[in-house]
Formats: C-alpha cells, sequence, structure tokens
C-alpha cells in the first residue's frame, strides 16, 4: 500500500516538473567546431563583483544572439586559493570534447597575482579575446566621515589614518600607485583585500572603512540607490554619467593623474583546438560587436571597449607578462 | 500590515501549476542532495542552477531557493545515521544525533526530531525574515571586521566544553585545526601560506573532504577493526509509528528549537557566516540553559539547538542577498549570480523594483517548509533501515559514499587523498582517546576569525579598543571575559562559601 503511495507521489512530482523542461532544444550546424555540450566558464572571483559582471554579461549576450547554438553556460565561480586553483585547473584540461568548451575569465588583475605568487605562465592557456578596458573610483558610503577626496588627503596629513577597502589583484596595485603619488606611506592609507568588490562595498556600507575602491560595475546600483558615492576618478579623465561628479587626482591638488587600466580578457585551456579557439574568438568579437555589448556593458559601467582576437590578444597578454615579471624582478 | 499583504501577494504568485511544482521539485532535489555527503547546498544549487536559466526568474528561484532550504533537512540524515555529515552545518548534527541513533537506540527519534527542529527554525526564520527583512539587513551590516571578530571569539569558547575530559589533548587539536585552517593563499596579503611549492596545497585544506575523513572515514576504519564482535544488530521492527517522539520530548525540543532559531536567524544575516557557523552558535548558546543531559552525549536539546540554527540561518541569509544584494553564504553566492542571470539586477533596489519576484520567494520558503517536512518524514522508515545493515555490507557501502562525496566536492583527487589521510589520522586520533569535535570546529572558524581580526586591526591600527568601539562589539567582548573569567570567579565564590561555612562551625 505505502509503495503505491510512493510510486503515485514520484509519478505526480514528474507531471508538475514537466513543463519547466518543455523548452529544451538546440540547433546543430556542420562546418568546423560547434559547441555540443554546455560550456564551463570559470571566474576566479566571487559573484556580484567586476569579473563576474562581465563573464554573466557576455554568456547572456551570446545565449541572446543564438551564438552558441542552443547551449547554456555554467559559470562556476572558483576562489579557492585567490583563484590560483581554478585558473590551474583550466590549464591542465585535457585535450578533447571537455577543453573545447571550458572558458576562463582572465584580466590583468588575475595575470599579475598568477605571476608573482605561481609557476602557470600564459603559455598553459589559449588566448581567446581582450574584450574592454577597466579603470576604477573611490566611494564613500552614507556614514562617511570624510565627504571630499581632499577632505580625505588634509585628514592624512593632519595625522588621521584612513583605511581604503578593496578587491584584490589590480586593487592592490591601483593603491599602491595612488599612495605613491600622494606620497604617503601604507601605514597612514592602509588598504584592506577582500575576496571580491562586493565584500569590500559591504563594510563600507556598514560605516566599517572610510573608503572603498571600485570599478564603476560592481558599485552601479549602490550609485544608483544612493548608498555610495564617487569621490576620485582613477584615471586621466573624468568618467561620464552618474560618476562625473568625481574628479581626478590632478583636479584634487598639486598630483599627477594616477591611471591603471585592467584589461578584460577570455583564455581556454592550453589543450583546446585551433578550431575551436577560433570559434570563441569569432564568438566573442561578435559580442563585442553587437549593440546589447554596447549599451548594456561598455556605455553601462564605463568601460573602453578594445577588442582583440585570439592571435592579437596572445601577443598583448605575452607583452603583460614580459613587463611584469621584469618590474617584480622575476626572470621568468 | 504591509508586509503581510505583500506576503500574501507573494501567495498569489506562488500558487501556479508551474510554481508549486518547482517548490516540490526543488524540496525532493535538496533532500537528496543534502543526503549525499559531499555535495552541499552549494553544489546543489550550482548544479541546478543552468537547468533554470530557461525558466522565468520567479519560478527559477523558487525552485533552488527550495532547494536550498531543504537542503538544510537532508544534511542531516547521513550525520545522524552513519556518523558522515551531510555538510558543514551537520558536523554540529553528529555531536548528539549519532549518539542518540546507536547508544540510545534511537535512530527514528533522533531523524523526527532535527526534522521538528528544522521545521521550527524554518519557521522562526521565515517569519523574521517576513516581517523584517530590510532591517535584518541593515543589522548585519553593523556587524564590521570587530563585531565578527568578538563573536566568532566568543563561539570558540565553546570548544572549552567540547574537549571531554583531556584539556591539554582538547588543546592541542585546536591549536592544529587553526594551523591546518591557515593553509593555502593568504587573503589579505595574498602571499601564500605553507603551500610547500604545490599548487594544490595552495588552495588550502578542503572543508568537506577533511570532515568527511576525520568524522566517516576514520569510522570505517574502526568498524573494520571491531567487525570480528558481533554488533548489536537493531532487529526491532523499525516503523513510522515507532520512530514518532513523546510530548516529553516535544517539550524538550521546543524551547532550545525557537531559541536557536532565533540566534541562527541572525547568523544567517551576518557577512561570510553562514549555515554552518549558525549551527555552531545555535549549539553552542544551547549549554548554559537546561538539558536533561549532557550536551554531546545524545541530548535532544543539543541536535534540536544546532538543527533549527542552520534552517534559521539558511532563512536569515536571504535577508540581506534580496535588501541589499549581499550574499551572506556561498551558496546565497551563487544565488545571487542566478538573479544577474536572470536579468534582475540584486541590490537595495530589488524590493522596490521586483516586488512580485522577492515576495514570491519569501513565499515559496513558507510551503517549501511545510513539504519538506513531509516528505522527509515519510522517507524516515526507509532511512532508519540502513542502521539494520550488518557491518560487513556497511563497510564498503560507507566507504563508498566517503570517497564519491569527498572527490565530488570539486572534482578532484587531491580532495580524495586529503580525505583518506585524515581518515587514518582521525581514526589514531580516536585510538589515543582524543576527542575531534575541537579540531573541526577551530578548522571551521578560524578562517572567517583571522580575516575579520585581522581586517580590524588594519583599521584600528593595532590597537585593541576597536573591539569596545561599538555597542555590539562592546557587548560581545564584554560577555567574552566573564565567559573566560566564569570558572574562576566560581572557584572564589566556592572557596569563599566553604570559609563561611568553616568559619561558622567553628563559632
Amino acid at each position: 500500500m505505502k509503495k503505491h503511495v510512493l510510486i503515485a507521489t514520484f509519478v505526480l512530482l514528474i507531471a508538475l516538473a514537466a513543463p519547466l523542461f518543455a523548452q529544451a532544444g538546440a540547433e546543430v550546424s556542420s562546418t568546423g567546431f560547434v559547441p555540443s555540450k554546455e560550456i564551463e566558464w570559470i571566474v576566479t572571483s566571487s559573484p556580484g563583483g567586476g569579473s563576474d559582471i562581465f563573464t554573466r554579461k557576455i554568456s547572456d549576450i551570446m545565449v541572446r544572439e543564438n551564438l552558441v547554438s542552443g547551449q547554456t553556460f555554467l559559470v562556476n565561480n572558483k576562489t579557492d586559493g585567490g583563484g590560483e586553483v581554478g585558473r590551474l585547473t583550466v590549464s591542465r584540461v585535457a585535450a578533447g570534447k571537455l577543453a573545447d568548451h571550458t572558458l576562463l575569465t582572465f584580466n590583468s588583475g588575475d595575470h599579475g597575482p598568477m605571476l608573482k605568487n605561481t609557476d602557470n605562465r600564459i603559455e598553459n592557456f589559449t588566448p581567446l579575446a581582450v574584450m574592454a578596458v577597466d579603470k576604477q573610483l573611490l566611494y564613500i558610503g552614507e556614514y562617511a566621515k570624510y565627504k571630499t577626496f581632499a577632505e580625505v588627503i588634509d585628514a592624512v596629513k593632519a595625522g588621521k589614518n584612513v583605511v581604503i577597502a578593496g578587491s584584490k589583484g589590480d586593487d592592490i596595485l591601483t593603491y599602491e600607485h595612488l599612495v605613491a603619488e600622494l606620497g604617503f606611506t601604507q601605514n597612514q592609507i592602509s588598504f584592506i583585500t577582500n575576496d571580491a568588490t562586493s565584500a569590500a562595498i559591504t563594510s563600507v556600507l556598514g560605516g566599517h572603512v572610510d573608503i572603498v575602491m571600485s570599478k564603476p560595475a560592481a558599485a552601479d546600483q549602490y550609485v544608483a540607490a544612493g548608498k555610495l558615492t564617487p569621490i576620485l576618478a582613477l584615471s586621466n579623465s573624468r568618467f561620464t554619467g552618474n560618476l562625473a561628479s568625481a574628479p581626478t587626482l590632478s583636479e584634487v591638488g598639486p598630483y599627477k593623474n594616477v591611471e591603471n587600466p585592467i584589461w578584460r580578457g577570455v583564455v581556454g585551456p592550453k589543450a583546446m583546438s585551433a578550431e575551436a579557439a577560433k570559434y570563441w574568438s569569432d564568438a566573442l568579437k561578435a559580442v563585442s560587436d553587437s549593440t546589447a555589448w554596447a549599451t548594456e556593458y561598455i556605455d553601462k559601467y564605463k568601460l573602453v571597449s578594445e577588442f582583440r582576437d585570439y592571435v592579437a590578444a596572445k601577443a598583448y597578454m605575452e607583452q603583460f607578462q614580459v613587463e611584469y615579471l621584469k618590474s617584480i624582478g622575476k626572470t621568468k | 500590515m504591509e508586509n503581510l499583504q505583500a506576503l500574501l501577494q507573494g501567495f498569489v504568485v506562488l500558487f501556479t501549476f508551474e510554481n508549486i511544482g518547482a517548490t516540490v521539485l526543488g524540496a525532493v532535489l535538496g533532500l537528496i542532495v543534502g543526503a549525499m555527503p559531499g555535495i552541499g547546498s552549494l553544489a546543489g544549487v550550482a548544479l541546478l542552477l543552468p537547468l533554470t536559466y530557461k525558466f522565468n526568474p520567479t519560478t527559477a528561484i523558487i525552485m533552488l531557493g527550495a532547494l536550498y532550504y531543504a537542503n538544510m533537512y537532508g544534511g542531516a540524515f547521513s550525520a545522524i545515521l552513519l556518523n558522515i555529515p551531510g555538510d558543514g552545518p551537520a558536523v554540529v548534527t553528529l555531536l548528539d544525533g549519532y549518539p542518540m541513533a546507536t547508544k540510545k537506540g534511537r535512530p527514528g527519534q533522533a531523524l523526527l526530531t532535527s526534522n521538528i527542529a528544522s521545521f521550527i527554525g524554518g519557521a522562526v526564520g521565515i517569519l523574521i525574515l517576513t516581517f523584517m527583512g530590510p532591517l535584518l539587513a541593515d543589522i548585519g551590516l553593523k556587524f564590521g571586521p570587530a563585531e565578527m571578530a568578538v563573536l566568532l571569539l566568543l563561539t570558540m569558547t565553546s570548544i572549552g566544553w567540547l574537549m571531554g575530559e583531556n584539556p591539554v589533548k582538547g588543546l592541542i587539536l585546536t591549536m592544529a585545526g587553526i594551523m591546518l585552517a591557515s593553509m593555502g593563499m593568504d587573503t589579505l596579503s595574498g602571499s601564500p601560506r605553507y603551500d610547500f611549492g604545490n599548487m594544490y596545497l595552495l588552495g588550502g585544506i578542503p572543508f568537506t573532504a577533511f570532515v568527511i575523513g576525520t568524522v566517516g572515514f576514520s569510522q570505517v576504519i574502526r568498524l573494520m577493526e571491531e567487525r570480528a564482535i558481533k554488533s548489536e544488530a537493531i532487529t526491532d521492527k523499525l516503523t513510522l509509528r515507532g520512530s514518532m517522539v513523546t510530548w516529553h520530548d516535544f517539550t524538550r525540543m521546543f524551547m532550545p528549537s525557537v531559541r536557536a532559531g532565533v540566534i541562527g536567524t541572525f547568523v544567517g544575516v551576518l557577512p561570510g557566516a553562514g549555515a554552518t557557523s549558525a549551527s555552531f552558535i545555535g549549539y553552542a548558546a544551547q549549554k548554559p540553559f537546561k538539558n536533561e543531559e549532557p550536551l554531546g552525549t545524545g541530548a535532544i536539546e543539543g541536535l534540536a539547538a544546532c538543527e533549527s540554527a542552520n534552517n534559521a540561518a539558511a532563512a536569515g541569509a536571504f535577508a540581506p542577498l534580496l535588501a541589499l544584494g549581499i550574499p551572506g553564504s556561498g551558496t546565497g553566492a551563487v544565488l545571487l549570480g542566478g538573479l544577474m542571470m536572470w536579468g534582475l539586477n540584486p541590490g537595495p533596489l530589488l524590493f522596490q523594483n521586483e516586488p512580485e519576484f522577492a515576495w514570491g520567494l519569501i513565499a515559496s520558503l513558507f510551503l517549501a517548509n511545510i513539504i519538506t517536512l513531509v516528505i522527509s518524514w515519510g522517507v524516515i522508515p526507509f532511512l532508519i533501515k540502513i542502521l539494520s545493515v550488518p557491518t560487513k555490507l556497511l563497510i564498503p557501502i560507507v566507504t563508498v559514499v566517503c570517497f564519491v562525496g569527498s572527490y565530488s566536492t570539486d572534482n578532484s583527487m587531491y580532495a580524495v587523498l586529503v580525505m583518506v589521510i585524515s581518515g587514518v589520522v582521525g581514526y589514531i586520533l580516536q585510538k589515543a582517546n582524543y576527542s575531534t569535535a575541537p579540531l573541526l570546529l577551530s578548522f571551521v572558524l578560524a578562517p572567517l576569525l583571522e580575516s575579520n581580526m585581522r581586517k580590524a586591526f588594519i583599521i584600528s591600527q593595532g590597537k585593541l579598543d576597536i573591539f569596545f568601539s561599538s555597542g555590539i562589539a562592546t557587548t560581545f567582548s564584554v560577555l567574552l571575559i566573564l565567559f573566560l573569567l566564569f570558572p574562576l570567579v566560581r572557584w572564589i565564590l566556592i572557596k569563599a562559601r566553604l570559609l563561611k561555612v568553616k568559619s561558622k562551625k567553628i563559632s
């Protein structure tokens, strides 16, 4: 008797759930490489951060513009070991179907720490594209002690200590440039590294930290809701839209502007086939050319669109690697 | 009142054929995923997320919400029956759940206690979420690094009474847990620690594999050693009726569940805390209250407190997620990713812009809570049959579960290696009369404590006064000091009383 009830429940369950799966279906093309399974896209930062938004926007556009023949993306935020584990995993994917269906979001903030802390190099990946260049701003929250960056500088000169919260990688580099340009020590203005910008924003919203460093994308919602206000553009010129009120450093005082452009790109495992690399590079080019990309990403989050295909991206990332290794005194 | 209306609106959204189907499906999958060791809510939600891209966002989040929620029920099953925690929060469940099921011979009651406590905790959490959602999120924000650090220290004092009869052994394992937890990339400075040039060690010790090994696999080894000894197999017919709790049991579990539910909800709201910490804190908070049996020996109160707290935390975690777009846990982070994928902008404007979505989700949690209780109640008679499986069959089965569970966390053989090694070490420790609870507790809490404490010291330039800089921090600090001084004060009081008695006698 009990068994019958169980079976009946199970059948009912399936019947209830069936409409949910009704829309699946794929189109098949016949030339060269075409995605034939879901694509795993690894991001080495937490959801809500800049890299995550970048990834989800691209995958979203690819699905909407039908660039992946009906397949879906599985975005996997792998933040272990500062992202090194995720990068290592991708670099080691063996040749075959999986290698052709694995992507990794890769930007200068990932590349730098990887070169500094590990022996993993860009040669272990297949660069697919560079999509855009991003920059940061400093923001204050509602409970901020200082309302402008000039006040921050005065406070530090008066012996106060100021704390900036930010993400790892490129944010640290930008912070170091900023402190050096201001002529302060890293004790006078200190920096708290978070796993992603979203965590840094949390600490500013709660009033625990004075200032947060963020790229426009991760802070966008909070600026719109009036919870964050931009006070300094880390750029050679002001941003536009609701970020236009933030001055650059040279406007604040007798300093040079601090700008540390971050390139945002996509790579695959080293073992990815040449046909797949070409396919993804073309698909990313199509995203870069789409109006959705221009309006929903580049304009909205105030980036500079700068597309490089898989050949150009390879040269670009290798060049970055050579220069970065030289700057930290490593030979290879 | 306004919230109540919005909630009713949420129920209107919920009661469509698809949405109820999604809730039921989510609840069933959640129970299954939760019951499988190694695949916690994080993996479950992550695996299901791509499936939901084609749904409308409300249906999708309802399904994932129900899955996340039901997970907290399922995780307790293997902890109670096999002493293998299905997920992080269940580490606490096994402290009382396993003794209750085996030593006391009440497996059905243990499972039912965990179900009812989960239900009560969840109900408390969802009610608080309904009426105080956005406010709750603001309270969460008030917890900065300093507040979190003191709260975690306060929780860690509970290690003191988990140590058992030998404090030195307990201290050694606590230290070992902290050291193991510090392996891998230092998240604040980005420098590697104890990695010995190995890429995998750079990622640290994977939590699930470590726990499955220390608790579960070590037990397999013990079973192998003891297999010659005939076990007193449970031969009574285990039925639904036989596993009913008595009214007395219910009165024992009710208050701990409500209390832990409130505590768990607030812990769930805190940034970076999550269900595992909630479980520990809820359990630790039960200690000062009246317990009929000492915690850790199969006490209903202890089992109820931790199960209630982790379910409440799952509900609480939705507050910052919905109100501010801040994920309170790893699973919350994946859900947040889902929101963005469906084209919703999580953040301070979500409740205003997408009320249908936000309240539909909250309404679905109510429904999921009830559905999960009914389903998990129904499977109890089938589950407890596991206990009558003979040892010679149980050993290979549990071994497979341990291997699959540790492998599936992040699909790597490294995790399996960690599981086996920690299993062997765990076995040796148990043989030498070490209790592994302090090791696990410090391993779970140390990374959170470290990052919060170091952030606090960066903010305060190394000054200790930051721990008294806000009302919340001061309250916790004072509590912490009182807790630490309590044994000393009690000792002095007892001595004083003895002296008085003596002097009276003399006079």
